[in-house]
This record gives C-alpha cells, sequence and structure tokens, in this order.
C-alpha cells in the first residue's frame, strides 16, 4: 500500500543528492548514533533508577525531571538524522523487515514512555509498588532497545 | 625498516587463524556481534554522557555530582568491558580490514586520550568534589573534563561509524 509513497522519496531529487555525495550519508548515520547515544543515556538513567539501581538516594521522580529534555531532545535529533537515512536508501527500507519491526516498536515504545512509564516515574514513590518500577524500567529497556535499536542495526546488516 | 611491521605481522597472523577466519564467513555470528557492540554502546556512551552533561552543569542538576559517579561508574565499567570484547572479537574476525582503516586508528587514539581525560579528572578537579558536589555551576576543572569527555567519546563514535568507508585507503 505504502510502496508507491516510498517509490516517491526513493526518487526525489533531494534523495538522490544524498546518495550521490560519499559524505553526507556517513557523516548522517555518526550524527544518528550520536543522538543515539544521548536518547540512550536519558533513558536508561531512569530505567536503572526504576528497577533499583543507579542513584538510588534520589527519588525517580527527581532524575525522571532532569531526564526529559534530554530525552525529548535524543529522540528528535534520532527522527531528523533518520530521515535521510529512509528518503535515500527508500526502496531498500520498504523490503526490510526489519525497518518495519522498527516503525511498529517505535510508535508502541513511545505510548508506552508517555504514558505508564511517565506516571510511574513521576509519581510520589509511595504510590506505586517497586515491583511496578521494575516491570515498567524492564519493559521500557526491552521496548527501545530490543524493539527499536536492535532490528534498526539489522537492517543494514541483512538486506 | 618499517616500524609498523611487527604490528601488521601480528594483525595477518590473526587474520590467517581458522577462528578468524570463520567468523568473518559467518553468516549470523559476525551480525550478532555488531548488534551487541552497538547495545554496549548505549550503555557505555549514554551513562558517561549523562555524567558529562552534569559535569559541564547542564543536565542532571538535582543529583550531586558524587552519587551519579558513584552509581553509574559500576554500569560504565560493566558497559565498557562489553564494548571491548564485543569490539575485540570483531577485530579478532577481519584484522586486516581495521589495520588498513585510518578511522579504526583514530578511534583508537582517541579513545586512549578519552582514557587520560577521565583519570586526570579524577585525580585533579575530582579530588575537591565536596566543595562543588551540588554546586548550580560546576568549577572550570570539571566544565573541561565534562567537554572532553563528549568531544572525545563523540569522535570515537563518529570514527567507529565511519570504519565501512574506507575512503583513504
Amino acid at each position: 500500500m505504502l510502496e508507491p509513497f516510498f517509490q516517491w522519496m526513493n526518487d526525489l531529487a533531494v534523495s538522490k543528492a544524498i546518495g550521490e555525495s560519499i559524505w553526507i550519508y556517513p557523516l548522517v548515520q555518526a550524527i544518528h548514533l550520536l543522538f543515539l547515544a544521548l536518547f540512550a543515556g536519558a533513558l536508561l538513567i531512569v530505567d536503572l533508577r526504576l528497577m533499583g539501581f543507579g542513584m538510588r538516594e534520589q527519588p525517580v521522580a527527581r532524575i525522571a525531571r532532569d531526564a526529559r529534555p534530554w530525552l525529548i531532545v535524543g529522540f528528535l535529533g534520532l527522527v531528523v538524522t533518520g530521515m535521510p537515512q529512509l528518503m535515500q536508501n527508500a526502496m531498500r527500507e520498504y523490503f526490510s523487515d526489519f525497518f518495519w519491526l522498527k516503525m511498529y516498536f517505535i510508535p508502541i515504545a513511545l505510548i508506552f514512555t508517555f504514558t505508564i512509564r511517565q506516571k510511574v516515574s513521576l509519581a510520589d514513590e509511595s504510590r506505586f509498588t517497586p515491583l511496578v518500577g521494575k516491570l515498567v524500567g524492564v519493559t521500557s529497556i526491552l521496548l527501545w532497545i530490543g524493539g527499536v535499536a536492535i532490528p534498526a542495526r539489522l537492517i543494514g546488516l541483512f538486506t | 625498516m618499517d616500524i609498523f611491521k611487527p604490528l601488521h605481522d601480528l594483525f595477518f597472523y590473526v587474520s590467517e587463524l581458522e577462528n578468524s577466519i570463520a567468523l568473518r564467513e559467518s553468516q549470523y555470528v559476525w551480525s550478532l556481534f555488531e548488534v551487541a557492540h552497538v547495545v554496549c554502546m548505549c550503555f557505555f556512551a549514554g551513562l558517561i554522557v549523562m555524567m558529562d552533561l552534569r559535569l559541564l552543569g547542564v543536565g542532571n542538576m538535582h543529583t550531586p555530582f558524587s552519587q551519579l559517579q558513584k552509581r553509574l561508574f559500576p554500569w560504565q565499567m560493566a558497559a565498557m568491558a562489553c564494548s571491548a570484547m564485543t569490539g575485540s572479537v570483531l577485530v579478532f574476525g577481519d584484522p586486516m580490514r581495521f589495520y588498513a582503516n585510518i578511522f579504526f586508528w583514530l578511534k583508537m587514539l582517541m579513545m586512549v586520550i578519552a582514557g587520560v581525560n577521565a583519570m586526570a579528572f579524577h585525580y585533579i578537579a575530582y579530588f575537591s568534589v565536596d566543595a562543588w558536589d551540588s554546586a548550580r555551576v560546576p568549577p572550570f576543572g570539571a566544565k573541561l573534563a565534562g567537554a572532553l569527555g563528549v568531544a572525545l567519546w563523540g569522535f570515537v563514535i563518529i570514527a567507529g561509524r565511519l570504519i565501512p568507508y574506507n575512503w583513504f585507503q
């Protein structure tokens, strides 16, 4: 159904220009990884704390509030640097199962992060048992690392 | 005489080992280590950058620095060990490709400098941490270490990502 859209992206002049430059695409990939590190850090510092590790002297809510802007900046940076890669490789991505796996997990992970995870991490700790925190932390890591990051790396390895 | 000959010979020797050949010709094992290396990077670089943002005075400011340092350090070290192991396996599996690659050596060099930066910070600015642990504006030495940390590990990541592009063979 989306094939014409991907074909259109693939044929855009700007997509072709990215493909013809030897350094734009590699640099965009590299910057994508920089934002990945920022995003992963802001994610893990909270998830580890939810699981009972990391900065245990601090309430979860304090760590989560500090990490939030970096999580959002990291995510936006990943989207902005992900788009040129998608455009330049549109047809390869369209036929990649790992690409679609990643695309399905991004909205799931986003919804989880900004509903359940946000509610639990910003709430007063007495409202949830530690088990809830542990489950939320583990789920968050599995969704973002297992559902998004790992399939993302696999796109380029198996095409 | 070429001073790099012993290094070249070592890399070449490894490349001829049966296990090295098996690794680079494997269908899935090579990719498994590529994936694991990126996951390790998420933990290592992610938690390092969280600490550096705190040193720069721009992130995680409601946690005293010494707590971040104490609580994240074991995770950073474990992630570094995993990164080093998965990375070493990849080099073991295709030594000649890395030997001839400028980005690989740049990455190694940046890692050494980043290590020196971390040690220098630990023995100089961190020595007086009690005085600025919760300060809104960390001292110059701490900010410098944070900025260098972000820049150097950033270069490590960029150089690592550029290894497949062998522009300067």
